[in-house]
């Protein structure tokens, strides 16, 4: 009997996250976005997870779980709905590292919610609590659009920028060990940069490890100084990059006077996932990590033979 | 841990939810670590609900909080942190005792945090919430 309670806590709890993500996915639909199956609002990954919590707390009332109990099998229910998003949301598992912490936090953090809630057995209070959140996540649905970010990088090359500005446009492979643990554990890191021609409007391609190459045009080209370009075309992989558009890359090129250039990397990108907050922390580690290994293989290039 | 957050990464409790998804990845990490902290939480909690005109909520900055008459009389974090507000005289004598810590961020008031970390100190939160209780009651 508890085992069912149990279970049907976690298994309710996970089918009314699906169908509610479904119905913010339905919402959304209407609205005509582009990137729907990338777009996750913010109420995916807070309320949702919080209901699960409330849901399955609800199905535990009567079983006198302890503290350690509920969050046990809090972290079980969490732990189901990451399997559910493998399975049906179709994310892949460096998705589901990045959301779960989210996931696990607010699935806990409803389930101690639901078990104050239900102790007090103040239904009418709880029916207002839970129809108010369904008010949040359709008012989050039909409001909610993308986010979009900047993030700069800077390193000191001990080279004079128009040596440095030859390997900005285009570089040969970067074969240096991965430091960053996202890419040690699979992530697609950037190798080459490749140019069709060196003049503003020409192409460019940026190619990844696993073979994923950026589409860019250079729109802005100023030799030794300046070289700005836009993405035109990205890989939609089932990963984050399914999850964020990288729109525009800059390097800037700044000359110390004394042999030296102030390299700058510079990344636009625009977030289809949401907390904000909480996805653009991992956007910016991610951005800032491909700034570096770019521009660190840029460093040792430029400086060789200076 | 908890300490170096609330002093250098305080203004992050403005940002909304943070504080709960804080609190229940300490809850999971005390879960893991300590697993009696929440042993003792449970049996204070049981406690202090067993005082005539007692009840529980939930805490804005997560945890659990007690309330007589809807004031509150102290909150315990998910990492065993109980923060329980007491008369200013007699949350200065303890500090001079060494028993209770000033409150981690509300150092001009009666409001005392106190680490639950062993039996003893379950009996002893549950006597300073029994104080609070009665000033408030």
């Amino acid at each position: 009997m508890k085992v069912q309670k149990l279970l049907t806590g976690i298994i309710v709890a996970n089918v009314f996250a699906m169908t509610l993500i479904g119905f913010t996915k339905w919402i959304i639909a209407q609205r005509s976005l582009e990137m729907i199956g990338g777009i996750f609002v913010f109420s995916d990954f807070v309320i949702v997870p919080a209901l699960m919590g409330i849901i399955a707390a609800y199905f535990w009332r009567d079983l006198n779980l302890s503290g350690g109990k509920y969050t046990l099998y809090a972290v079980y229910n969490a732990v189901a709905a990451v399997a559910g998003a493998y399975l049906f949301l179709d994310e892949g598992y460096i998705c589901l590292i990045i959301i779960s912490p989210l996931l696990m936090g607010f699935t806990i953090a409803g389930t101690f919610i639901g078990k104050v809630m239900f102790r007090r057995n103040r239904n009418t209070l709880n029916v207002s609590i839970l129809s108010l959140l369904f008010v949040i996540i359709t008012v989050d649905s039909l409001t909610t659009n993308v986010s979009e970010s900047m993030v700069s990088d800077t390193i000191v090359i001990h080279a004079p920028p128009e040596k440095v500005w030859q390997y900005v446009v285009a570089y040969e492979p970067n074969n240096a060990k991965e430091d960053y643990w996202l890419f040690q554990i699979g992530m697609p890191s950037p190798v080459q940069s490749t140019a069709d021609a060196y003049c503003e409007g020409a192409g460019r391609k940026c190619i990844f490890s696993n073979g994923y190459v950026f589409e860019e045009k250079m729109v802005v080209f100023q030799p030794g100084k300046n070289l700005t370009f836009d993405v035109t075309d990205q890989p939609k992989d089932p990963e984050i990059m399914g999850h964020i558009d990288i729109l525009r890359g800059q390097f800037l090129l700044k000359d110390n006077g004394d042999g030296t250039t102030t390299l700058t990397g510079n990344s636009w990108y625009r977030l289809y996932v949401f907390p904000a907050w909480y996805f653009n922390t991992w956007a910016a580690s991610i951005t800032r990590n491909v700034h570096l290994r770019v521009m660190e293989h840029i460093k040792i290039l430029s400086e060789k033979n200076v | 841990m908890f300490e170096f957050i609330i002093t250098y990464l305080g203004f992050l409790k403005h940002i909304p939810f943070l504080p709960s998804i804080a609190d229940a990845l300490i809850r999971l990490k005390t879960f893991i670590f300590n697993p009696e902290v929440i042993t003792y939480t449970d049996e204070i909690e049981r406690t202090v609900l067993s005082w005539k005109g007692t009840s529980l909520k939930s805490h804005k900055y997560g945890g659990i909080q007690f309330d007589v008459n809807k004031k509150e009389i102290g909150h315990i974090h998910s990492n065993g942190l109980l923060d329980v507000l007491l008369k200013r005289e007699v949350k200065e004598q303890l500090i001079k005792e060494g028993r209770v810590k000033d409150h981690h961020t509300f150092q001009k008031s009666g409001w005392t945090s106190f680490y639950i970390q062993n039996e003893n100190d379950k009996k002893y939160a549950i006597e300073l919430l029994e104080y609070s209780y009665l000033l408030k009651y």
